[in-house]
């Protein structure tokens, strides 16, 4: 316990110089006045400011990133509140109920649940790492590739129950995501997979490609079609109070908490943690609430939740990047990238060699989410006006901001019309009552999946059955069937009451 | 996120036997995607023993799709469910036309050409468009880009055309 103190002690000793908030301060600001652009999601955004931090000592480095990573993170959310477009993996989730909540004038209190909601999940996920760090590392070690394609799948699972229409179609959208997931280069042996000799599809689909595609341009196309008009016209009219009101606090107070608790405990596990986590924990309140049918239809706990989960999550992922080094998702992997080049290599040797520097980042990461409430609240009424740009003006800009986005990731024209192809994607899928979101995260969690089941595989020489034969496989295993279950009664239950009717007519 | 027509008789092309239109013709394409794939990986190697080839993963989630999409196409048969929405021309087609202008000029005739260029053409998507306004927020648009994407953020963009600058 003393020793718990001590590393605390060090970590904000190190953090609390005046340079060091202040490198922190302008950090959040510029990741946030970049990340709220909508179409440069939060990957492009900590992509695009990292060169700013490469003349700084490594400590004060790390904790501007830190303020970036917060910054960004939080102007992907906004974008997925307030235009339905995701900045990364984690917040596809809060476009389901955060951009209805915009829709109906609500987009205030949903962006100022978001920040508090991350903050709260800050606070508790950076005492959690002091006290179960070490302990936790054991847990994350257990886990063997058998386990981990057992998560993959109930993480996909999850997925199918975001869908507000037929689980049945989810579960094809999530298959069509894996299925994308597979363009590119084979892990393994380096074979060109389904990329038709097209060299900038050798590295597969980029996420921020497909997602701004079916996401940013689709949702465009689609609101520009003829009878949308009055929809778009009612967001503009509906916009009220800019704060969450004390039964907006009251719903989202034990939302926030569940969803902390569930992202601490996913974000440790390496690879996919993160992302599972926001999907967890939408999946949990939906599971739990009273009348489920208010989520995807502007659920102020769709927002509150995800979003605090997501930002546990991001904050105990350090664990594995620092004990492992494994980046859990895209923008961690950028700051390793970051580290590698202010010579901290993450492994195993970190805790013990740097303990200043570790303890100093886990410290910034706290106060890079301070800052961001302390930016971000003020903030919202800003936000918010956006939406009362008129849409005939707004949607160009959308799409030259998405275009350059997209284009500034790898320097590529193929990606801006690829991310066009996915437009159009999007805007059939739209037509024919596919969801976008169960597509997206079958794609980011392909390529794990395939890894691990190879490798689980391999081990047990070809026999499928160690996917129920270790214990901590089967149990994960058994929660994915029986979440299948649980998401296919409903519908089968309606389709006989519709039968039921149809008979009594 | 259904749109759905609910207003006057739609005249279906589909068969009578067709009882939900979207999830039969839905069905259908995810097939063929599936197929699609399934010809775009016959050339990969498959399985190797009891080791996975770089065919055997993209195979098997194809045929897992194909499955699926025929799932989706008999519930179309069966169920009664939506009819086909109806698509507008105008949205799609000038929202594509922009991003391929902007994704092939970008390039060759810079930043400022290329995205004022793309905001123009992606302004034609909506009959709700007026003009002077539009020309005058592209403008603004155009030099907040110019400013804040090479210079604040110093991305290597170029901003003129190739043949101006050299």
């Amino acid at each position: 316990m003393a020793d718990l103190f001590s590393n605390l002690a060090l970590g904000f000793g190190v953090a609390f110089s005046p340079i060091n908030l202040l490198l922190c301060l302008v950090g959040a600001l510029v990741g946030t006045l970049v990340g709220v652009l909508p179409g440069i999601g939060t990957i492009a955004t900590v992509a695009m400011l990292l060169p700013i931090t490469f003349g700084l000592p490594p400590v004060g480095a790390l904790i501007m990133l830190a303020g970036i990573y917060y910054g960004a993170q939080y102007g992907g959310s906004t974008t997925s509140i307030l235009v339905n477009i995701p900045g990364e993996a984690t917040s596809v989730v809060t476009t389901l109920d955060g951009f209805q909540m915009a829709k109906q004038g609500r987009a205030g209190p949903a962006l100022a649940i978001a920040a508090i909601g991350s903050f709260f999940a800050g606070c508790v996920a950076t005492v959690l790492i002091a006290v179960l760090g070490a302990p936790l590392t054991k847990l994350a070690l257990a886990f063997g590739p058998a386990e981990y394609f057992s998560l993959m799948v109930l993480g996909l699972i999850f997925a199918t129950v975001l869908a507000k229409g037929s689980v049945l179609k989810a579960i094809a959208m999530i298959v069509f995501g894996l299925l994308l997931s597979m363009v590119g280069s084979d892990i393994e042996t380096g074979a060109s997979r389904m990329a038709f000799n097209v060299p900038e599809l050798a590295d597969g689909l980029g996420f921020a490609t497909v997602a701004m595609g079916v996401f940013g341009f689709a949702e465009i196309i689609r609101n520009l079609d003829a009878g949308a008009e009055m929809d778009r016209h009612l967001v503009q009219q509906k916009i009220t109070g800019l704060m969450p009101t004390k039964k907006d606090l009251i719903a989202s107070a034990p939302a926030i908490v569940r969803g902390t608790i569930l992202g601490s405990i996913l974000g440790i596990l390496p690879g996919g943690g993160a992302v599972i986590a926001s999907f967890a924990a939408y999946t949990f309140e939906k599971k739990i609430a009273k009348d489920p049918s208010r989520f995807g239809r502007g659920a102020i706990e769709g927002v509150a939740a995800p979003e605090s989960a997501n930002n546990a999550a991001a904050q105990t992922s350090f664990i594995p990047l620092l004990t492992l080094g494994i980046p859990p998702n895209a923008v961690m992997a950028l700051m390793v990238g970051a580290m590698t080049i202010h010579g901290i290599v993450p492994g195993p040797q970190v805790m013990q060699k740097q303990p200043d520097l570790v303890w100093g980042m886990i410290a910034s990461m706290w106060i890079g989410n301070l800052m961001l409430i302390i930016i971000n609240l003020p903030l919202v009424g800003i936000w918010v006006r956006l939406l009362r740009v008129p849409y005939r003006l707004m949607f160009p800009s959308i799409v030259i901001f998405c275009a350059i986005g997209i284009y500034s990731i790898n320097n590529a024209p193929v990606d801006v019309i690829l991310a066009g192809a996915f437009g159009l994607l999007g805007y059939w899928l739209i037509k024919h009552d596919f969801e976008p979101a169960p597509l997206l995260l079958g794609m980011v969690l392909g390529p794990l999946m395939e890894e691990n089941l190879r490798r689980a595989l391999l081990i047990s020489r070809g026999d499928w059955s160690v996917f129920l034969t270790r214990p901590l496989s089967a149990v994960l295993m058994a929660m994915a069937a029986f979440l299948l279950v649980l998401a296919l009664l409903p519908s089968l239950r309606k389709k006989r009451d519709e039968v039921f009717v149809e008979s009594e007519t | 996120m259904s749109d759905t027509p609910s207003h006057g008789p739609v005249k279906s092309i589909m068969p009578k036997w067709v009882r939900g239109p979207q999830d039969f013709v839905g069905g259908i394409a995810l097939m063929a995607i599936a197929v699609f794939a399934l010809w775009a990986s016959s050339d990969l190697q498959g399985m190797h023993g009891f080791s996975f080839g770089a065919g055997t993963a993209p195979r098997m989630f194809a045929v897992l799709l194909l499955g699926l999409g025929f799932a989706v196409m008999v519930v179309g048969l069966v169920a009664e469910g939506a009819h086909l929405a109806t698509y507008h021309w105008r949205g799609p087609l000038f929202v594509s036309l922009s991003i391929l202008s902007f994704a092939v000029t970008i390039r060759p005739l810079g930043l400022v050409i290329s995205a004022f260029a793309s905001f123009m053409i992606s302004a034609l998507a909506t009959p709700e468009t007026r003009w002077t306004e539009t020309i005058i927020v592209g403008i603004c648009l155009t030099i907040g880009c110019s400013l804040l994407f090479p210079y604040a953020l110093g991305l290597p963009l170029q901003l003129f055309p190739r043949f101006l600058v050299q």
